[in-house]
């Protein structure tokens, strides 16, 4: 076996350059025809409604969970430092914040990765080594329409509901941890919270976050199984490439759009 | 199969994410505030309107009656405008009433306080309050703590 | 050019490419109407692709293929619709929806180019459980299902439209004795009661050969030889020889290419 010399790996490297804007294409194309292509059977919203049900009401449990424990970790570290410079207070708008505007979009975005983004990509790759996507096609049900689209808008629509909830949860849990437990006085810890929080800025920008990273986040984890080699492999590959990309991706966008929602600089 | 089962379950996934948004537009950022239809406008010119920024409350002896809607530079005066809109309830302030821009508890934000005077004259929409106080900036409160004691001392000297 | 009536499927001038690759280089196949033809060959050699094209899965780079009467590449997106309601495929797998259930997988294609009610639906999705033999499993999941049954419930899902045209992608491959039984009498079976056209492609030369009114011997890209049976067996062309005969080495070399023995046995590599 000859050694890879330098020529090799550039060319190996310029290989790989190419196809990652091929597969930018590729995906590309099956986001539209999927999104948008004439469909050739009906029952598109029973499928839709299936898919809400798997993707979004089975995440709820990890949300909640993960929602409660973040929310009342940040109470208790919040009190902690605040607490140094007089400002218990202030622990309550410190939470909202925090959950409205970062963490609720990201860690939900992060978590529906790992949990349904991994199992759409196992799930369609699954059905590609079985030929059932081929079985589909022959009996002139276009796959593309059939298993894509329905998964693609479920995603689309459960991340923000779940991020929305996430916040709400941790707030609650925040205010458990920061009431109940550490002594805030509960009339300042809301009021300062109402103070600080408004709708437009806080609210409404993290639901936008949450709606952009169910886009990215759903178009990766179905393209990768739509894409995938069609062995056991393969897949175990692509599901493993859809919880990494759909990871990065959502952390660099949340860095430019906190840059352009709260960078007024 | 349990298509019953699944329609209610995506039902109820769903209505918890609208009570969640209503629970975060409601207890949680205070969006049931000052409807802005009953509301009139009062115009303040400040020296300095240091650290005041738009969405400011506005509030008189602590209650918030209002607040900033926009700061722009008075090109004529080289002073600070601060357009105000103020509950209609609160409809009987004297033209002489002061407004101060003043700041919320250690870290807070800056606010403007109204304070009022005595004349039988009312302000109405569009009103200018006259007699105002800006923002306390640091630097001045240091020159004028320094002026104090060196003039203390040179008094002493004496 | 149009289609000859006899024919029930034919590749003309079909070359096909996958990348730089040519999987098919000018290949002529007729399939002829109302008859079992097999088409064989060695492993890779893309027999499976055939189908896929036969089935307008694919486009061929160059040639046509008619099926039907039709020129597949070239029909609009409803007609191709329209065409496939008188094609079946049996994949390897079988390709279940393992979502759905037994009876559900044989509705779907009713469901999807029919507007029938749902009780001539269930007596059809019955029927056609009944021809092989799984009535009872009605109500079964997929994964509650052997192999074999697997591929009889999907043989069951594709002659739901009652085709005209049935393709068998590699059916004998990992089956048990009896499994293979039930399906080479099933092949048989549907393709004289219905009337229907049947393509087998397969690399079991004994099942196939079995059942085969015709078959054609696929390799490198072109069409090897075809005939009877019995016309292959006698057959002078060594490549097809091989084939039926299973030699180990021939035209097909046992060796991987490497260098000489002496030069890894007894000098430097």
């Amino acid at each position: 076996m000859r050694r890879k010399t330098l020529t090799d790996r550039v060319a190996l490297f310029g290989h790989s350059a190419i196809e990652a804007v091929a597969i930018l294409g590729r995906s590309t194309l099956f986001l539209f025809h999927a999104l948008f292509g004439r469909s050739t059977s009906g029952g598109g919203f029973q499928l839709l409604v299936k898919q809400l049900y798997s993707v979004g009401v089975m995440s709820l449990a990890i949300v909640v969970v993960s929602g409660m424990f973040i929310g009342m970790v940040l109470a208790l570290q919040g009190f902690s430092i605040l607490s140094k410079y007089g400002s218990a207070q202030a622990t309550g708008q410190m939470v909202a914040l925090t959950l409205l505007r970062e963490l609720g979009p990201v860690v939900t975005a992060l978590l529906f990765a790992g949990r349904a983004g991994s199992a759409l990509t196992a799930e369609i790759g699954n059905m590609k080594s079985t030929e059932q996507l081929s079985s589909l096609e022959m009996i002139g049900v276009d796959p593309l329409k059939h298993i894509a689209a329905p998964r693609l808008w479920a995603g689309f629509v459960s991340l923000p509901v779940l991020a929305l909830i996430f916040s709400v949860v941790g707030i609650w849990g925040g205010s458990w941890v920061a009431i109940d437990w550490l002594g805030v006085y509960s009339g300042s810890f809301w009021a300062n919270m109402q103070n600080s929080v408004t709708f437009n800025t806080d609210v409404l920008n993290g639901v936008i976050k949450s709606v952009v990273f169910a886009f990215v986040v759903t178009w990766i984890a179905v393209f990768q199984g739509y894409d995938c080699e069609p062995t056991s492999e393969g897949i175990s590959r692509a599901t493993t490439k859809t919880v990494v990309y759909a990871s990065l991706a959502v952390l660099g966008l949340d860095f430019i759009l906190t840059a352009l929602m709260f960078g007024d600089f | 199969m349990q298509n019953r089962t699944l329609e209610v379950g995506v039902g109820l996934f769903l209505l918890a994410g609208i009570l969640a948004l209503l629970l975060l537009a409601l207890r949680v950022s205070g969006l049931a505030a000052t409807p802005s239809a009953d509301t009139y406008k009062l115009y303040a010119y400040f020296d300095n309107i240091a650290g005041l920024t738009v969405r400011a409350k506005v509030s008189m002896a602590g209650v918030t009656i209002g607040k900033v809607t926009a700061i722009d530079l008075d090109r004529d005066n080289f002073t600070g405008r601060v357009t105000m809109q103020v509950d209609k309830k609160v409809d009987n302030l004297p033209i002489d009433s002061t407004a101060s821009i003043l700041t919320a508890g250690l870290l807070g934000e800056k606010y403007v306080g109204i304070s009022v005077g005595g004349d039988d004259k009312l302000l109405t929409n569009g009103g200018t309050i006259h007699d105002t106080q800006s923002s306390l900036v640091l630097e001045d409160l240091i020159g004028k703590f320094l002026l104090n004691s060196v003039g203390k001392d040179a008094k002493d000297a004496k | 050019m149009s289609a000859d009536n006899a024919y029930a499927v034919e590749l003309k001038g079909v070359s096909f490419k996958r990348g730089s690759r040519s999987i098919f280089n000018n290949v002529d196949i007729r399939i002829p109407k109302g008859k079992v033809t097999g088409i064989m060959g060695p492993s890779g050699c893309g027999k499976t692709t055939l189908l896929r094209l036969m089935g307008a899965q694919l486009r061929p780079s160059a040639g046509e293929v008619w099926v039907n009467g039709q020129n597949l590449p070239k029909l609009s997106r409803s007609d191709l619709f329209d065409a496939r309601k008188h094609m079946g495929v049996l994949f390897q797998s079988g390709a279940l929806f393992t979502d759905l259930d037994v009876f559900e997988n044989v509705a779907f294609p009713l469901r999807v180019h029919t507007e029938l009610p749902e009780e001539m639906i269930r007596d059809i999705v019955l029927m056609k459980l009944q021809a092989v033999g799984l009535r009872g499993a009605v109500e079964l999941m997929p994964d509650e299902l052997s192999g074999g049954m697997k591929r009889r419930v999907a043989l069951a899902r594709a002659i739901a439209m009652d085709p005209q045209i049935l393709m068998y992608d590699e059916p004998f491959v990992g089956q048990d004795p009896i499994a293979m039984g039930v399906l080479v009498r099933l092949i048989r079976l549907l393709n004289d009661a219905l009337g229907i056209t049947s393509v087998v492609v397969s690399h079991d030369l004994a099942e196939t050969a079995s059942i085969a009114d015709y078959i054609y011997v696929v390799g490198d890209g072109q069409v090897l030889g075809q005939g009877t049976p019995e016309e292959l067996m006698g057959s002078d062309n060594p490549r097809i020889r091989q084939f039926m005969k299973g030699d180990p080495d021939g035209p097909v070399p046992f060796h991987f290419p490497a260098p000489a023995l002496d030069a890894d046995f007894l000098g430097k590599r």
